[in-house]
């Protein structure tokens, strides 16, 4: 590993400064401060889905008032500020494989877009992505090339997938470039629930960023979901995540199943993957046994990534250390 | 409206790009495939719920709709099963039958090799990783008929067909009719596979098919579950499965240093063989190089595999060859006299020693599939 002089001479300041201060207050620096993560969940009967969408203002209203208070900001403005640099270049990765009735409604991601220019982000530099122009196409996206970019990680050169293989724990991959080209992400998944891996949320949609998530689908997509989102372009580059629960499926997920659908208007909002994941588990829950369904650790799919991203360090799982706050 | 910055390219990406471009003009073939089609897969049964399983190899993978399975080629499109690989060739070439490797049958004949995209393992030390772990629409294709892929072996003077650098159990429908055309034409096909498949599909196979090689990773379910993502047991069943049905068959083992190179497995191994298979199917050893996910182990020391064919001769085998390496491990001798019968350097043979399928010396029968 190579340092600059500059980087050197920074590693033995801050080294000296930690050992100075954790022997002089050994109590405080003997553990890890575990700060709790605030996660919002806001419901409204506006949030529904009308046809397949949501309205775009209302969503964009539910979506900024979250976002104060998950930002504990006293408006839009600081709120987003607080989250983007004008000059970021932002991804929001959304979430079409079950098509236009289960996919990130556009009217969302309208609103998300809205709030990135109030941040001061321009249009050009903004760019809602998924794995193929096909799956955003069928899901209601118009595809776009001026402004705003929408486009499938397809649509770039040589598959759009880098072709250096990379790990993170137990995941071997190749990121799509998308990833490569931001400085922060926004995942926009719908709030699902998952044959395989319990749930699909925030973290869990991430596989649709690398090119080879069919080989890691096995016991219950765990350790793999958790190992991937320790990379550095998702660990680093994650700065929201906005779970789509305008209308949730219950079970037999991710597919669209009408018989296991039901319209939610909902959104769970936080920075924190893990305890925004863990408590869109706890709604599929909630709402499955309020459907007469079992829970899913009666029927053996506990989504058991969740828990060890939290031993990962991806953050916080146990409801102590997440400030849930219902809107 | 400002153009979106996501598409700017840096010079190198442009220089790429531009190659790449003039590449794809120059080699245009009419009825190049960009998009993921569908044609009905064969061996899966529907679930309740619109749910799919597989029953094409024994990972039986549950498909949800609009999902795949571990292979990322066989997508439940509303509670039909559908390969997204059918005639979508990634590679065709043609090269020795010796490069398989198969070296008993039809040596020195030329083998119009193909392959789709996908793989149902995971090897960590994949050599064709950027076709066999990528999905359909990652990977430039072209769309071949059962009969097109026929007519350009015949055309390019191969009286072989060869399914090989990604794993065939994927791409079994299209496999398995080129093999029958092949076999009405006079142009055999062979199969270069993990043998991870199930017991069904392969039976019918080795009806079309003319040879079958088989990697057989390592002799322990923890190297399967571990570097490839499959097990041990279903593949032993389908050799055992290749030679009940009188198929051609060879072995090769990619010997990996500290993995799977120990003499207690390449013992247990090679006793396996000559008690299931007999002495006479041909077994390589071939060199490891890194790749892929496994980059930290270095090339296998050629001595590792002098030491893994000399256990394999000992326990009774007649057949063991060397490769991936410079050697005259790679030659085939006569088991009763000794005599040189087919002299290999790299891909190339030349059979100096065999009259038809026998030693020119001895009389010998030699095993195999000979012109």
């Amino acid at each position: 590993m190579n340092f600059s002089r500059r980087e050197f001479l920074q590693r033995c300041v801050n080294s000296m400064a930690y050992f100075t201060v954790s022997s002089a207050f050994p109590r405080v620096f003997a553990r890890p401060i575990k700060a709790a993560s605030r996660v919002v969940e806001v419901r409204d009967d506006k949030l529904k889905r009308v046809g397949d969408d949501v309205n775009p203002e209302a969503a964009g209203r539910m979506l900024n008032r979250a976002l104060q208070k998950l930002m504990q900001a006293n408006s839009d403005l600081s709120a987003w500020k607080s989250l983007f640099n004008p000059r970021e270049r932002v991804g929001i990765k959304v979430s079409c494989l079950p098509g236009r009735k289960l996919s990130s409604s556009v009217g969302l991601v309208h609103a998300i877009v809205e709030g990135l220019g109030l941040a001061g982000i321009p249009a050009k530099n903004i760019i809602v992505w998924e794995r193929t122009a096909r799956e955003l196409k069928e899901a209601g996206f118009s595809l776009s090339r001026r402004g705003v970019r929408v486009a499938g990680t397809d649509e770039y050169p040589n598959g759009g997938y880098d072709n250096r293989i990379t790990f993170a724990g137990s995941v071997g991959t190749c990121f799509s470039v998308l990833m490569e080209k931001v400085d922060a992400v926004i995942s926009v998944p719908v709030l699902k629930d998952h044959d395989i891996a319990g749930i699909s949320a925030g973290m869990k949609n991430f596989y649709g960023a690398i090119f080879n998530p069919n080989k890691y689908h096995g016991n219950g997509c765990n350790p793999f979901v958790a190992d991937l989102c320790t990379h550095p372009l998702i660990r680093d580059k994650l700065r929201l995540v906005v779970l789509d629960a305008s209308r949730l499926q219950l079970q037999n997920g991710p597919a669209f199943f009408h018989r296991y659908a039901m319209e939610y208007g909902g959104l769970v909002l936080g920075t924190d993957p893990v305890a925004v994941d863990t408590v869109g588990w706890h709604i599929v829950d909630r709402e499955r046994v309020k459907k007469g369904l079992k829970t899913l650790k009666q029927v053996n799919r506990l989504p058991g990534y969740i828990a060890t991203a939290e031993k990962r360090g991806l953050g916080h799982m146990q409801g102590a250390y997440i400030d849930r706050i219902i809107l | 409206m400002t153009e979106s910055s996501f598409d700017r390219l840096n010079r190198r990406e442009f220089l790429k790009l531009g190659a790449t471009g003039l590449g794809c003009a120059a080699f245009a073939i009419p009825g190049f495939a960009g998009e993921t089609k569908g044609h009905e897969a064969e061996y899966y049964e529907k679930l309740k719920d619109g749910k799919i399983k597989c029953h094409i190899c024994p990972q039986e993978c549950e498909v949800t709709n609009r999902e795949r399975g571990t292979c990322g080629t066989r997508e439940n499109r509303d509670g039909k099963y559908y390969t997204l690989v059918y005639g979508q060739v990634a590679a065709a070439n043609i090269d020795p039958i010796e490069k398989k490797p198969l070296f008993h049958y039809h040596p020195t004949k030329k083998a119009f090799s193909i392959a789709t995209p996908g793989c149902n393992f995971i090897c960590k030390f994949c050599q064709n990783w950027e076709i066999s772990q990528k999905r359909p629409e990652q990977v430039k294709t072209v769309e071949f008929s059962a009969k097109n892929v026929i007519f350009n072996a015949r055309n390019r003077h191969c009286p072989i067909v060869a399914h090989t650098y990604t794993e065939p159990v994927i791409f079994f429908e299209f496999m398995r009719d080129c093999a029958m055309i092949g076999k009405e034409a006079g142009i055999p096909n062979v199969m270069v596979s993990n043998g991870f498949i199930q017991e069904k599909p392969m039976r019918e196979l080795c009806r079309h098919l003319g040879a079958v090689k088989i990697d057989l990773k390592a002799f322990t379910d923890d190297f399967y579950q571990k570097i490839c993502g499959g097990k041990l047991k279903p593949v032993l069943d389908t050799i055992r499965v290749v030679k009940e049905e009188g198929i051609w068959l060879e072995l090769v083992v990619l010997i990996i240093p500290t993995l799977n190179d120990s003499p207690r497995e390449i013992d247990q191994m090679t006793k396996w063989i000559y008690r299931e298979l007999g002495p006479d199917v041909p077994l390589h050893f071939s060199r490891y190089y890194p790749t892929f996910m496994l980059q930290n182990i270095p090339p296998t020391p050629p001595e590792t595999l002098y030491r893994c064919r000399k256990i394999a001769l000992n326990n009774g085998l007649n057949f063991v060859y060397i490769g991936n390496i410079l050697t005259e491990a790679a030659n085939t001798y006569c088991p009763h006299c000794g005599s040189l019968l087919i002299e290999r350097a790299g891909f190339a043979a030349e059979i100096v020693g065999m009259k038809k399928n026998r030693c020119a010396k001895c009389g010998q029968l030699i095993p195999g599939v000979f012109d």
